[in-house]
């Protein structure tokens, strides 16, 4: 089955509305959001709208956990704070119900095999899982989670590897950084998603049942760029998302 | 946020298709469905492309299980010599008529989702699946002991478990007193679009209200809503009557039983 994997919209709606054209056309069979709804642009209720509307199963990135803890003297703050001014009552709310993980249990040809979806890491929607972390330690992050293929987003840098832990069973362990639509930091300026696919014959003794391809797209930048530089948003926001870091 | 969870289609797509509109007009946050998308009925390759069409995360049925492999056994509990005639006619035909892309998403669902959710310095974790979290085909009627419902739960890690398979709704809160605290476990079936057996000939689904203040220690913050809704029986019991597969099912159709 295909999946679609995609986080940190960062409230840049038109990365999102392209995105969203090219995950129809892609005609997946689910569709995930692991969170960061909000944050560093000014359409966070245009975003989370088209999320909700379409029923699209979504965990909390920490941007989404905090905006209910902000103080109304902390919204009123010049600069970046404005990001979560913005947000609805209404969606406010949304946010602050959604869940932190989902979990996938497959059972194909007899043989278990579970996905976890998390924002940052299983244990904080603010940590970074980079693609430089050692295998051993990386692997008993998904140990300790009891996860195969672990698929997360926060640091906007996508990868994916196969950590090996060499022998026995559930050997091979899958990491996948989604990527980000709203603001990528990689150095290239396109938004970006995963799509995941499960073959009937996936397990963890082999590698060759799972699929990761990493889609970038262009979008309409300066018009997200624009509508930072003509809010009270900080002006380096609108440098970020044209240079990508 | 509002959650929405259906179940056991059964290939009646007049019943799929006044779900959605129904749904839609509920608005609710996030949709799953939990399985049993084909069998008794002419349209399993339909409700499979529609559910497929609008993405929604979708766990393995019994039926879904058995087709998927091709397999004459949906591990369907039939209890009488007709029931298990009838359903061997049903398994049959729908074999014959589910297309290889159709069949290969069946057999690719996953089994179970869990959803964790991280609320108010608490935890509480809601399961998806089909029939128990042990077995697809394990039926998980409303008069179980409440021990072993308890134990069911606790095993799978289960705060709040959803599941379909039986066509008959209920949710159940289950308490649990020790040392002093006390905390709520919720049963919850979601009935089924479409082959209620509940004595109800209408489609059935479930809504599920998470809130803010949702705590497993708040017996009343975590609710839900059995939604029926009308569609047109007819259509979809004469479609089995001018099929190769047994009348009984358009009588199960038009009685809700």
């Amino acid at each position: 089955m295909k999946i679609i994997l995609f986080s940190d919209i960062h409230a840049n709606l038109p990365a999102f509305e392209k995105g969203l054209k090219l995950i129809d056309a892609e005609q997946p069979d689910a569709v995930y959001c692991l969170g960061d709804l909000v944050g560093y642009n000014a359409w966070p209720n245009e975003v989370i709208a088209e999320v909700r509307k379409r029923g699209i199963a979504t965990i909390a990135g920490n941007h989404d956990a905090k905006v209910s803890s902000l103080t109304a003297m902390e919204l009123e703050q010049p600069g970046k704070n404005y990001a979560y001014k913005l947000i609805s009552e209404d969606n406010k709310k949304y946010l602050a119900t959604l869940p932190a993980h989902i979990r996938l249990e497959f059972q194909l040809k007899g043989r278990t095999l579970f996905i976890m979806f998390v924002h940052g890491s299983p244990s904080s929607n603010d940590e970074y899982l980079l693609q430089d972390k050692p295998d051993r330690e990386f692997i008993s992050v998904f140990e300790n989670a009891n996860a195969d293929i672990l698929c997360f987003g926060h640091s906007h840098k996508p990868y994916y590897r196969i950590l090996d832990k060499g022998t026995g069973p559930r050997r091979f362990k899958h990491a996948i950084n989604t990527g980000s639509i709203g603001k990528p930091k990689d150095g290239n300026p396109q938004g970006g998603y995963v799509l995941l696919t499960i073959n009937e014959n996936a397990n963890t003794e082999e590698t060759d049942g799972i699929s990761v391809e990493f889609i970038r797209f262009h979008y309409d930048i300066e018009r997200a760029a624009k509508a930072v530089e003509e809010g009270p948003l900080p002006n380096e926001f609108a440098d970020m998302l044209r240079k990508a870091y | 946020m509002t959650i929405a969870l259906f179940s056991d289609i059964h290939a009646n797509l007049p019943a799929l298709e006044a779900f959605f509109k129904d749904l839609d007009s509920k608005k609710p946050d996030a949709v799953y469905c939990l399985g049993d998308l084909v069998g008794y009925n002419i349209w399993p390759n339909e409700v499979v492309d529609e559910i497929r069409k609008r993405n929604i995360p979708t766990i393995a049925g019994n039926y879904d299980f058995g087709i998927g492999r091709s397999s004459d056994d949906c591990g369907c509990a039939y209890k009488t010599d007709e029931e298990k005639a009838n359903g061997a006619v049903s398994i049959s035909f729908t074999n014959q008529i589910v297309k290889d892309d159709q069949r290969k998403y069946l057999r690719t669902l996953p089994a179970h989702i869990k959803v964790e959710f991280q609320l108010n310095n608490d935890k509480f974790n809601l399961l998806l699946v089909h029939g128990s979290p042990r077995r697809i085909n394990e039926y998980l009627f409303e008069d179980r002991e409440e021990k072993s419902l308890l134990r069911i739960m606790q095993d799978a890690d289960a705060d709040i478990m959803c599941f379909g398979h039986t066509h008959k709704p209920y949710h159940r809160t289950l308490e649990i007193a020790d040392s002093g605290t006390v905390r709520y476990r919720h049963a919850i079936n979601i009935g089924s679009v479409g082959k209620p057996k509940d004595g109800n000939p209408k489609g059935g689904y479930v809504l599920l209200h998470i809130k803010e203040n949702s705590s497993i220690q708040a017996k009343d913050s975590i609710s839900t809503e059995f939604i029926r809704f009308d569609y047109d029986i007819e259509k979809a019991a004469k479609a089995v009557e001018d099929s190769p597969l047994p009348n009984a099912y358009a009588e199960s159709l038009r009685k809700g039983v």
